[in-house]
């Protein structure tokens, strides 16, 4: 038989003798190569944890057109003050400096998976032997009616953090005394269940210094939402009367919205804002419908026990795109997701252990400064499915002590997160 | 050539509290550097902290008993009590060798 790349790189890794093969650069052109489309939580975290495994017997490009990251989580507490804006933004030097990873900070525009390889928006190629899609969300605009992508310049959906997430915090801050905020959370599934209400509260913490007379209206399509007990308790106790939370039972559903005159209608009423942030229904980062890995939730298919996707054998895909059964969607989930594909598109390329998969979520919330909750759960790859083995979720009426451990503690796993995904 | 994904190899208490103490094989090291992947999602692993303790160059006795007083819920800490409910004897004993070294090695 012919001897594979697999085994070329094998022998090479299993050997000292990589000069008696003379042919130092054919060894280079031969390595397997892993490209990534996306440098988030799961993308980035997957070229780190590749590149470092493989200490340079795989050949690994992050595609990501921002030269600067600013994170989803933690946008909330830049909004409520406390965080500043430069403290969420993270660069790419050391992926490219400490772990020889290729940065191409360009849009990916198409992958031809029959070919393997990257289209990117300026036309260029890059070639894979596998391929890690960790695209994010995109928007279905049309979800809200009135909603558009030009629309989010008024009524700022802030779901991506950067720039949107500024003009969001402007808005806020320049409203009229005794204004109202008008937040109209997603439809599930989307990107980390907890953030709509933790913006709330990071909202409520700004107005209550600034503008205590202000009202926040939250016109939810759903019934339910992460934590409620624990924000609505939390909204009593440090902003009370400010929030008033409406489920769709009671205002019959957002009938339209006006991003001009910032109305908002419902069956039940039509509120006028002052300012407003509307988060419309999701589905995964637009490069995943291209490359053809969503089904027709909008959504990626994946195998459970590695994350790679369900329609192609050369393909993983990480993160909020993925359908990752109980995982939320969440930096902590695609972070997890990404080390038990970096270990499968390892071992499958060089012929590493690969040890069953283990995957984990927690999600930190603050609803006032000094008061944090947590929830979070293990999970383990069934069949067909990624199910938890043990989840904990933070009481209602815990002590102020616990309290602000748990809020201290969200502060240290950020600091710990992003060394992991960015180095 | 069909591309085959080795599975679990079961890791036994015997390759890590063999005769020579706690010492941890090169092949077994990369069990240990897997499972501590869950940890450095809070830890830091270059001997710095921000609220979540460092659990670099800990002696191995005491990082094993603190990971079992939270299996036991005899520590308070919810995300700690989640995560070791999956961790066996021999987890933490080879989490133990990991971060021990990994003190010993310069850190990352």
């Amino acid at each position: 038989m012919t001897i594979s790349r697999r085994h070329f790189n094998v022998l090479l890794g299993a050997s000292t003798a990589a000069t008696t093969l003379a042919l130092p650069n054919v060894a280079l052109a031969a390595r397997p190569r892993v490209v990534v489309i996306g440098g988030g939580s799961g993308g980035a975290t997957a070229a780190r944890y590749i590149a470092k495994g493989a200490k340079g017997a795989i050949d690994v490009t992050l595609i990501e057109p921002a030269k600067r990251y600013y994170t989803c989580f933690f946008s909330n507490l830049y909004l409520g003050g406390l965080r500043d804006y430069a403290s969420i933004g993270h660069g790419y030097d050391k992926l490219a400096s400490q772990y020889g990873i290729n940065i191409v900070h360009e849009w990916a525009s198409g992958v031809d998976r029959d070919k393997r390889e990257v289209v990117l928006g300026s036309g260029g190629r890059v070639p894979y032997d596998k391929l890690i899609v960790a695209p994010g969300i995109d928007f279905k605009y049309d979800s809200v009616p009135g909603y558009s992508a030009a629309a989010s310049g008024k009524m700022p959906h802030a779901w991506k953090s950067g720039t949107q997430v500024q003009l969001l915090k402007a808005q806020v801050e320049n409203m009229r005394e005794g204004g109202t905020f008008v937040m109209v959370p997603p439809p599930n599934p989307f990107r980390c269940p907890p953030g709509p209400y933790e913006r709330i509260s990071m909202i409520a913490h700004i107005l209550k210094q600034k503008n205590p007379k202000a009202k926040i209206i939250v016109l939810d399509p759903k019934e339910k939402f992460s934590k409620q007990a624990l924000f609505m308790e939390g909204w009593e106790s440090h902003y009370p009367g400010m929030v008033e939370w409406i489920p769709t039972s009671v205002s019959g559903g957002v009938k339209n919205v006006n991003a001009d005159t910032l109305e908002i209608e419902t069956e039940l009423d039509t509120f006028k804002a002052d300012a407003a942030s509307v988060v419309p229904a999701q589905k995964a980062g637009a490069i995943a419908a291209a490359a053809g890995l969503t089904n027709d939730t909008g959504w990626c298919p994946i195998k459970p026990e590695s994350m790679q996707s369900a329609v192609d054998d050369n393909v993983y895909v990480l993160g909020d795109a993925s359908i990752a059964s109980a995982m939320p969607k969440s930096g902590f989930s695609a972070n997890s997701q990404a080390k038990v594909c970096a270990l499968a598109v390892r071992g499958a390329l060089t012929g590493s252990k690969v040890f069953p998969a283990r995957y984990a979520n927690t999600c930190w919330s603050t609803i006032a400064p000094g008061d944090g909750v947590k929830v979070g759960a293990r999970y383990k790859a069934g069949e067909g499915k990624i199910a938890p083995t043990e989840k904990f979720i933070s009481q209602t009426g815990e002590s102020a002590e616990v309290r602000k451990e748990t809020f201290d503690e969200s502060f240290g796993w950020y600091d710990g997160i992003t060394a992991d995904i960015f180095g | 050539m069909k591309v085959l994904i080795r599975r679990a190899i079961p890791i036994t208490a015997a390759l890590f509290v063999a005769a020579s103490g706690y010492s941890v094989g090169a092949a077994d090291a990369e069990y240990g550097e897997y499972l501590s992947s869950e940890c450095v999602t809070c830890h830091r692993t270059d001997g710095t902290q921000t609220n979540i303790p460092d659990i670099t160059g800990w002696d191995i006795k005491s990082f094993v008993s603190v990971l079992r007083a939270y299996k036991a819920r005899e520590r308070q800490n919810k995300v700690m009590q989640t995560i070791t409910s999956g961790l066996s004897d021999e987890d933490m004993e080879a989490l133990a060798a990991y971060f021990a070294n990994l003190k010993q090695a310069g850190a990352e």
